[in-house]
């Protein structure tokens, strides 16, 4: 199985690694193109704003020039990402001069929605037909707990209440990577990117289910390409007004259904209409995606006797703090656990590291112990770390083994002559014995030989 | 208000999660079968029992109320909550603290604490209301069933001695007719002539509670229940028959265990004795509390009180004798603490010289007139032996007096049928139990509860350290690896009787303790006691680093030198003890703690060995939160890494981490810099020592042998001999015995013998 690499940086990765075509396919929608450039680092964006009504080639020697001296890498990093999405085009002059010209097709839409502004390809429904929305407090709810429940069922706790209507070899696809199954018997287990997965907050974790879900589209017959821009589309929709399903594309609607299990989406249907309720997991997309900054309020409370008190109703969070401590008491709102050598080094054996718990555990602080320096007792992170070392304290070394000497002079020689290459890892004496390291098997063999003659 | 009676008495409570279903009138299974869910719960059972109470209901405004309420007895408060303070006095009341750090406070219902909740005069009614309202969600049926089940019969019963008449006293006459009903109680009664009533009950008006720091949590109507005046039944007992009453009314039999009050203001038959506390003693506020606890109704009440080493307990012992103003017999483990404890008399109390006196083997002293205050050890009273001439006598008076208080030091180190023994043959109105910790490896704390009566009152270390009354001690775990050569030795199978000795004589620990010592005499100028249990390693570690040692066999005087020394001396900043300094001997001076080697897995013996060093120190604003010293005191546990001492590390600081301590790990002791300047730095020092260790016999390299406590869980199961008693005092030492006091004795204590652990080895044969 491909060890799946979790990189959870952000949807702009994945837009630049589009092909040129389909990339610039993408920018003839122009809610694409603002997406896009909010998504930018800042100089970058500056640079784009600057040169939006400059028409042809620009020398980069003079793009150079509005850059102080210190500040010189972040043009790199600025330059850099601008090709890279192709917003910037590169033209090499016969001179070996440099320069970059702007993305006619950016370009052009960009302006157009900077003037006129962008419009929608749908409009909020009346609410004279849309009886009843959700408040925005109960969707948030509902996203929050669709998001769980799909966790849930992703990493096959019993604990999910209800399925979502993913199909069994969607979920598969989502599960590749996180969990392994040995033989067909054992139940599947978390591995290690799995562990890594559930410890990630909810944006960096949503944006990883997206990512699969769009690398698999072709699968289904479905163009990536499409499928970004409707999710970049949706990202500037409102959050909790109802939009029409009626505006919806065959694509766009199988889609939508999927985004519903995911919490992206609440459904409703009215006597004749149905309609969509974008969330703020949805609205959050092209914000949260390119900035994971946006931190939930914590909930995680560590004390010095390495009793953990997390003030949380989810099932998920108790799932996810069992991967690592002994959980003890489940209350309406609260989580009783204690953080144990026996519950850490079964989440060690599963690839989990004690930074990614400590992390985990300083980036969820309850707000009370969050403004604590540490937030998390030093003691108990100190512990963490040493059970950790405790564990990897044997050393792996490719090495040699010699043995049955012609003499105890060859012996000694020999011994001699591996600690002068610093190769000599264990000798013994008696028996004359002794392990070099592999590197210098081939020079020891030839000394021996040497020693023979 | 008779709400006792229709408490559902016959309600059998679901409270431990092992076996439901219990009996109630089982009581020592039961608690043993708790004490036993408990600890399962914390030293990681594998199958961690998970306790699922989500399905509770919350209440609308949980935010604003402090505490969660588990079925099974677990109670969570929030520090951080506006109620906090209120909620802390009343849990502290009715439950037994299970952890208590910063943010998050861990308590437990227990039959034990609620029998204290309704001894300090707290009403079942009054429980569940409060409770009900801080906790956030609805009280589980179970835990309220519980707390009327557990209530239902404690506390109804009090035995209160009044001009020298034992009165069995109740506000519910229905109970006292069932006790009447009893063989041996109905025997045992009294009638008096002029009889009220029907039943024939003596009807008083007892005082009502002055406490009332609860009822502002009640709402008006509640709280005019609360502060209606008592009317109570009582009956005349006969004094020959106290003890088989009280033995009948214990849960093993009738199940109304009796609270015992003393009305020493009404006691007109025994004299006063002239003592008032000096204007210089202010007790500080928790010590108040305490005391108030204790003196709530204006009567005293028997009880213990658990407050941290170093937060003077003692000063709360002299005041309640202060307010008692009756003959007082003050029980302490051993012949130091009798001296500290005259020593505390004469300091906080207006006592005259001659009201005050010692007995104990060395010396002999009888107060003047006919009230007094005499100190003594447990070992003193209960000895079985023959005595001499001039003690017993001393004892036969101690035995006919009546005392006013009894005052017992140290309770969790005494075993408890030497308890049943003391208070069986001292009479006493009011018996108080001190002690620091309240942990026993062997839960016979049980006993103490029945035997001298309830916990009073239990101080939270974390509060004290705050408010600058102990030190705030940075505690620390060092880890040594073990060397190569005696990591090979500790593996081997032959040597299984030298691991501890092995372990404890790591070179590199030896290095580390070294480093410690020298940097905190030399960079801050501290005094350092050293704690090793193992005899064979303290006198090396001793020798080697010539230091003075005071092990079991250093007789008083030289103890008492050693000990003057270290606190007046220049020269002498640190000192090494054997167990015999864990409890009660004063060393105020001290502030650095190393300990090289311990007792197992003992959790009581770190607790205790801490508080060596808790007398808060310097300047007061300097150890308040915020103040100049971050920490004053220090606390190092040497600790070889990849031997049992690890294992029992962690569990010997399961206490002080309850109590919110924080052990920080240091791995890299002595600095990797630090070459011939420690000792045993070449191999060939290392190689030499290794052989001492395995060429010394196993006696030699053992445990020290003190037999003082019945604490251990570990190790070397059940290691009680039969012949304890003898050894009891603490420190066998200072055993009770005159045949000892001629040549022999002077023998013994002249001068540090050539090799100590043979001495020791003699002393073992001949007394133990």
């Amino acid at each position: 199985m491909p060890q799946v690499r979790i990189i959870a940086k952000n949807f702009m990765d994945m837009v630049a690694s589009l092909p040129a075509m389909k990339l610039d396919r993408l920018y003839h929608n122009s809610f694409i193109c603002e997406a896009i450039l909010r998504s930018l680092p800042p100089l970058a964006k500056k640079y784009v704003l600057q040169m939006i009504y400059m028409e042809g080639p620009f020398p980069a020697k003079s793009l150079e020039e509005w850059v102080l001296a210190d500040g010189f890498s972040k043009h790199k990093v600025a330059i850099d990402r601008l090709i890279q999405l192709r917003v910037f085009m590169e033209t090499t002059e016969r001179k070996k001069e440099t320069s970059y010209r702007i993305n006619p097709t950016f370009q052009s839409n960009l302006q157009k929605h900077l003037t006129s502004g962008g419009v929608l390809p749908r409009e909020p429904m009346p609410s004279n037909i849309t009886v009843r929305l959700p408040s925005l407090e109960e969707l948030d709810a509902y996203a929050l707990e669709q998001w769980e429940c799909f966790l849930l069922q992703l990493i096959n706790s019993s604990q999910a209440e209800k399925l979502t209507n993913f199909s069994s070899s969607m979920i598969r696809v989502f599960q590749r990577g996180l969990l392994s199954q040995r033989d067909n018997k054992d139940a599947p287990r978390l591995t290690e990117s799995g562990f890594q997965f559930l410890l990630m907050d909810t944006n960096a974790q949503l944006w990883y289910i997206i990512r699969e879900y769009i690398s698999n589209s072709e699968e289904r017959g479905v163009d990536p390409a499409d499928l970004i821009s409707f999710l970049l589309e949706l990202s500037f929709h409102i959050m909790g007004e109802a939009y029409n399903m009626n505006t919806l594309n065959e694509i766009q609607r199988t889609a939508i259904k999927d985004l519903a299990d995911l919490g992206l989406i609440k459904l409703q249907q009215g006597r004749k209409e149905s309609w969509f309720i974008p969330t703020k997991l949805a609205t959050n997309l092209s914000v949260s995606l390119t900035d994971s900054s946006t931190r939930k309020q914590g909930f995680v409370v560590v004390e010095t006797n390495f009793r953990m008190y997390a003030y949380s109703t989810s099932k998920l969070h108790c799932e996810i703090l069992r991967l690592f401590s002994r959980i003890e008491y489940q209350l309406p709102n609260l989580i009783v656990g204690a953080i144990t050598k026996e519950s850490l080094y079964t989440a060690f054996e599963n690839g989990i590291t004690a930074e990614q718990i400590i992390g985990f555990l300083q980036q969820n602080a309850h707000p009370r112990v969050a403004e604590r320096i540490p937030s998390v007792p030093e003691n108990v992170t100190d512990q963490i770390r040493l059970w950790e070392s405790d564990l990897n304290r044997v050393e792996m070394t490719l090495a040699h083994l010699y043995d049955e000497f012609p003499s105890r002079d060859v012996f000694d020689a020999a011994c001699d002559y591996a600690r002068e290459w610093g190769g000599l890892l264990w000798e013994d004496s008696k028996k004359m014995r002794l392990v070099v390291k592999a590197e210098i098997h081939m020079q020891m063999r030839e000394f021996l030989r040497g020693q023979k003659q | 208000m008779g709400h006792g009676e229709k408490g559902r008495p016959s309600k059998k409570p679901k409270f431990s999660s092992s076996k439901d279903d219990l009996p109630f009138d089982d009581d020592d299974t039961y608690f043993a079968d708790a004490a036993a869910a408990e600890d399962d719960l914390r030293d990681g059972d594998k199958e961690a029992k998970k306790r699922d109470f989500s399905k509770l209901e919350l209440k609308p405004d949980h935010d604003n109320r402090p505490l969660w309420a588990c079925a099974d007895g677990r109670i969570f408060l929030e520090t951080f909550s506006s109620l906090y303070k209120q909620a802390y006095d009343f849990l502290i009341a009715i439950a037994e603290p299970v952890c208590r750090p910063e943010s998050m406070h861990e308590y437990s219902l227990t039959p034990h604490s609620l029998y204290a909740a309704v001894s300090v005069g707290l009403e079942t009614e009054t429980i569940v209301a409060v409770l009900n309202k801080l906790s956030k969600t609805k009280l589980p049926k179970e835990m309220v069933d519980f707390i009327y089940a557990s209530t239902a019969n404690y506390g109804k019963v009090k035995l209160v001695l009044k001009k020298n008449r034992y009165f069995i006293e109740s506000p519910f006459p229905e109970v006292l007719k069932t006790l009447l009903k009893d063989e041996v109680i109905g025997r045992s009664r009294i009638r008096s002539e002029n009889q009220h009533g029907n039943d024939g009950f003596m009807i008083s008006k007892a005082m009502g509670e002055i406490e009332t720091s609860h009822d502002e949590l009640l709402n008006g109507a509640e709280l005019a229940v609360a502060a209606e005046e008592k009317e109570a039944h009582s009956f005349e007992i006969d004094p020959s028959q106290v003890e088989n009453v009280k033995q009948r009314c214990l849960p093993n039999a009738l199940n109304y265990p009796m609270l015992e009050e003393y009305d020493f203001r009404n006691d007109t038959v025994n004299p006063d004795l002239n003592m008032e506390l000096k204007p210089c003693a202010q007790p500080r506020p928790y010590q108040e509390k305490s005391l108030s606890k204790m003196f709530g109704n204006g009567r005293a009440r028997s009880g213990i009180i658990v407050l941290p080493c170093g937060a003077g307990k003692s000063l709360v012992g002299v005041s309640a004798a202060c307010r008692i103003k009756k003959s007082c017999l003050c029980l302490a483990t051993n012949a130091v603490s009798v001296d500290q404890w005259a020593f505390q008399f004469r300091l906080w109390s207006t006592i005259q010289e001659e009201q005050i006196c010692r007995f104990t083997s060395d010396s002999k002293e009888r107060f003047q007139g006919n009230a007094g205050v005499v100190v003594t050890t447990y070992n003193m009273v209960a000895f079985g032996g023959k005595r001499s001439e001039e003690s017993e006598k001393i004892i036969e008076e101690i035995r006919n007096r009546e005392w006013g208080l009894l005052l017992m030091d140290e309770v969790h180190v005494v075993p408890a049928h030497m308890f049943r023994k003391v208070i069986s043959l001292t009479k006493s109105h009011c018996k108080l139990g001190l002690t620091a910790t309240l942990v026993r490896e062997d839960e016979r704390i049980t006993d103490l509860n029945f035997l001298i009566g309830p916990k009073l009152y239990e101080a939270n270390w974390l509060d004290l350290v705050k408010g600058g009354f102990i030190a705030n001690v940075q505690c620390a775990e060092v880890w040594c690896p073990m060397t190569k050569e005696f990591f090979a030795e500790y593996l081997k199978k032959e040597n299984s009787k030298k691991k501890q000795a092995l372990y404890v004589m790591n070179p590199n620990k030896f290095r580390a303790c070294e480093f410690l010592i020298r940097f905190h005499e030399q960079q801050r100028g501290d005094k350092i006691i050293v704690f090793a249990d193992n005899l064979f390693a303290l006198t090396e570690y001793a020798m080697k680093l010539r230091k003075p040692m005071i092990y079991g066999a250093t007789s008083h005087a030289e103890r008492t030198k050693i000990l003057q020394a270290f606190k007046t001396s220049r020269e002498v900043n640190t000192i090494f003890l054997s167990k015999v300094g864990d409890n009660s001997i004063d060393i105020p001076e001290a502030n650095v703690i190393i300990q090289i080697s311990s007792h197992a897995g003992s959790r009581r013996q770190e607790a205790q060995r801490l508080g060596r060093i808790l007398r808060a120190k310097g300047k007061l604003q300097d150890r308040m939160a915020g103040g100049k010293e971050e920490y004053n005191a220090f606390f190092y546990s040497l600790v070889s890494t990849d031997t049992q001492e690890m294992y029992y590390s962690t569990k010997r600081q399961q206490f002080l981490i309850d109590q919110g301590y924080s052990f920080k790990v240091i791995t890299s002791l002595p600095p990797p810099d630090s070459g011939a300047d420690l000792s045993y730095h070449r191999l060939d020092e290392q190689l030499a020592l290794l052989a001492k260790v395995l060429n010394a016999g196993d006696d030699q390299v053992g445990l020290e042998q003190l037999e003082e406590d019945a604490d251990d869980i570990t190790l070397h199961k059940a290691r009680r001999s039969a012949g304890s008693m003898s050894a009891m005092s603490g420190a066998s030492g200072m055993v009770y015995m005159e045949y000892s006091t001629g040549r022999n004795k002077q023998g013994l204590a002249k001068s540090k013998p050539k090799d100590p652990s043979k001495r020791h080895y003699l002393f073992k044969k001949r007394f133990g």
